[in-house]
Formats: structure tokens, sequence, C-alpha cells
């Protein structure tokens, strides 16, 4: 049976807008079916930029060369059963401080190529990988499709790279009701972990 | 043809610098096609002015001398390196904060993966150009590179028509994307050619029996 343990990572910036309601209404909506979730602010978490060095691959495989909270947060990610990127939606993809952990955790999968559907990807190191839900936080409506389609494809190019067994994102912006937040979000969750 | 003169100014956003990044050497082969043709460059790697408090300032004011910025960068996890997006980030504030007395210059974007396929930089071209859109550039277009940015017969021909388009300020020939997108072995190859170089190079460092090691791996599930 899967665990329900979520890891919500907030990679909210100095230059807004604001992601502490979208992600209070993700934290709930998935306590409210059973999930227990943790919360990390990534702008107060010193990690690292990636070296680009694939040390982590051929050296100390598995675990970063850079000794900081980088290796921490990798290892909460792969211990979960979803990962929830939280994200002001940054020219449709994520913020720097989200991205400063994500680049961090490839080492929780291993260099080994494979093909899937034709093209060439790396191979999982766990027999198991979480979840992946993108949520997008921008300050004003409507939300562009165009960019909502580009942090989805974001988010499923991820699911590929990362084995992740289902995936889905939305998009919400800060001047939407709390009710049609909190609706987006809930129809993202159900697509990502079921209703 | 551009007047005599024109700056281009790289952007390197790979964590390797100016010097030994596959990107760095890329986006020089461009700006080295652009000098032959009356061209005038700078370099500045992104990590660099994210480190520093006068970086930015020094980074904003090259991009305000620039008629063409090339942002160079390998491709991490589906989009840019984290500092690579910090930059884009402050830029972006910078250059919407200070509007009205700002050029437009055209930005070109040169994408390097370490998979064989170019066509996987896609995604993070999609973000460039949103990028180019929110923070005042012209797009000018994106050229990705796959098998992590050999420097190729082929590749250095795109780049030479690539430097060609920019000088007389034409859209980038279909022909730059044929060459560059077009996969340099079968995949068969290049994942078992990959391979056998993974295990090659943790042997080198004596961690080719732990490869597959699971440091985080859970015993209660």
């Amino acid at each position: 049976m899967e665990e329900k343990n979520g890891l919500i990572l907030d990679g909210a910036t100095d230059l807004g807008p604001d992601t502490g309601r979208a992600g209070g209404f993700a934290a709930g909506v998935l306590r409210d079916r059973g999930w227990r979730v943790d919360r990390l602010a990534l702008a107060e978490v010193e990690i690292a930029p990636c070296l680009g060095c694939f040390g982590c691959w051929v050296k100390t495989p598995g675990v970063c060369v850079i000794d900081d909270a980088g290796r921490e947060v990798a290892s909460q990610m792969i211990r979960s059963a979803l990962l929830v990127f939280l994200t002001p939606l940054t020219f449709g993809g994520y913020s720097s401080e989200l991205k400063k952990a994500i680049d961090r955790a490839i080492p929780n999968i291993l260099p080994h190529f494979r093909l899937v559907r034709g093209e060439v990807h790396h191979r999982r190191r766990y027999p198991r990988a979480p979840r992946l839900l993108g949520v997008g936080v921008i300050e004003r409506g409507p939300v562009d499709p165009d960019e909502e389609e580009l942090l989805e494809t974001l988010i499923h190019r991820n699911a590929i790279n990362f084995h992740a067994p289902s995936d889905g994102s939305c998009v919400v912006a800060r001047s939407d009701d709390d009710e049609s937040a909190h609706r987006a979000i809930e129809r993202a969750v159900g697509r990502v972990i079921g209703s | 043809m551009t007047e005599a003169g024109e700056r281009v100014l790289l952007l390197v956003g790979s964590p390797k610098g100016l010097e030994k990044s596959n990107s760095a050497r890329l986006g020089r082969l461009l700006l080295g096609e652009l000098e032959k043709r009356g061209w005038k460059s700078e370099a500045i790697q992104l990590h660099e002015s994210v480190r520093s408090e006068i970086g930015l300032p020094a980074l904003f004011e090259a991009i305000d001398r620039a008629a063409v910025v090339v942002l160079a960068s390998p491709l991490y996890v589906d989009s840019l390196p984290a500092p690579t997006i910090r930059a884009m980030e402050r830029i972006a504030a910078h250059r919407v904060a200070a509007a009205d007395a700002m050029r437009l210059p055209r930005l070109v974007t040169l994408i390097n993966c370490g998979f064989l396929e170019a066509r996987q930089n896609d995604t993070c071209q999609a973000i460039l150009r949103r990028f180019a859109e929110r923070a005042r550039f012209e797009w000018a277009g994106g050229v990705s590179i796959g098998a992590a940015g050999p420097a190729t017969k082929r590749t250095r021909r795109a780049l030479d028509l690539l430097a060609e388009s920019i000088d007389l300020e034409l859209l980038i020939p279909n022909e730059v994307e044929s060459m560059t997108r077009k996969p340099i072995m079968p995949p068969w190859l290049y994942v078992l050619g990959g391979n056998i170089m993974w295990k090659r190079w943790a042997a080198k460092n004596g961690a080719k029996e732990r490869l597959r090691d699971r440091p985080y791996a859970r015993t209660d599930r």
C-alpha cells in the first residue's frame, strides 16, 4: 500500500508573487485525503547550485558532492510519495528557488541511459519515485493558457526524467477568489493522486 | 547588414564558466563568426553575476550596450540551471522597471542537452521565449543541440549560418535547425556508448561497484 507522505517544495522568491495561500490550499486538500504533508520554504534553505560535475553519479553515487542542505532535501524528495512543486510561475516554468532544489535531486536517478518511447533518458535508482504535482502562482488572472500548458509540459517532462508514476499541474492567480483557487488545486491533486 | 561595430553579448548559463563549458565553447564559436563580420563581443557567466552585489549592475549595463544577446546554456532537468533562472528573474525585473529608456536587443538562445535528441530542449526554449517577451527582448530564435553539444562540422556550419542571419537581421533559416536537430548517431548506440562511458568514469574514481547504490533507500518500504 502506498504511503501517503507529501512534500511541498515552496519556491517563493523575493520578487513574488506570494505562494502562501496556494501552498496552504494544497496542504489542506492533501490532509483532507489522509496525507501527511511537510512544507519547505526553499528561500530559507541554503542550497548551493549544482556544479554540473556528475560527481553524484560517478564519484559518490547517489549523494551530491556538495555537503549542504541540498543532500537532505534530495533525501526527503525521494522518500516522499508526492512532491508538490509550488512556484511563482516564472516565464511559464519554475522559480530559481524551486529549481535550486530540483537541480540537486539528480543523484536520485542513475546515470545509465535507456530508451523511453524512442527517447534517451536516465534509468531509475530507486524502485519507487514520488508523484509530481506542479502548482504555479501568478499575481493577477486570467491565467494565460499557453503558460498553463507550458507548466504542464515541464512537469510531465520532469515526471519522465524522475520516473514519477503520475503528474499534473495547475496555475492559480493571487487575484482569484479563495473558492476558485481551492477548486483548481483540488482538481489538480485529484488528477495526480486519484480522487 | 548591421551597423559597423555593433555589439554582441554572450551570456553563459553553465556553472563551468567561460573557459571549460560546452555552452561557452558553442557561444564563442558563434561570437567568432560574428567578429569576422565586424561585431564587437563580450561574455559574462551568469552564475558569477548573481553571486555578487556588483555582478548584476554590470550585467544590466552589458545588456544595454548589446544589439544582440546570445544566451548559451546547458539543459538542467528540462529547464535552465537555477542561477541562470535567478539572473533571468533579475534581468526581467530590472528591464520592466526601467522600460522606457531601453532598446530591445535581439535574443538568440543556444541550448545543449546531454540526451541525444535536441528536441528535449524544446520546453526550455519555450520558457526562454516567454522570458524574452517579459524582459523586453526581441525574440530572434532558439537553437537546440543534443548529445552534450559537440562542435561537429555540421554544428560549426549551423553556427556560421546563424551568425550570417544575425548579421543580416534575418530570421534564423530552417537549415540551422535541420542541421542541429539531426541526431549524431542512432539512439541505441548513444545508450550503449553512454553506459560504457559512465562505468569507465566511475571506475576511474573507484566507484564502479557503487554506481547503483541507494543511499536514501527506506528500509520500511
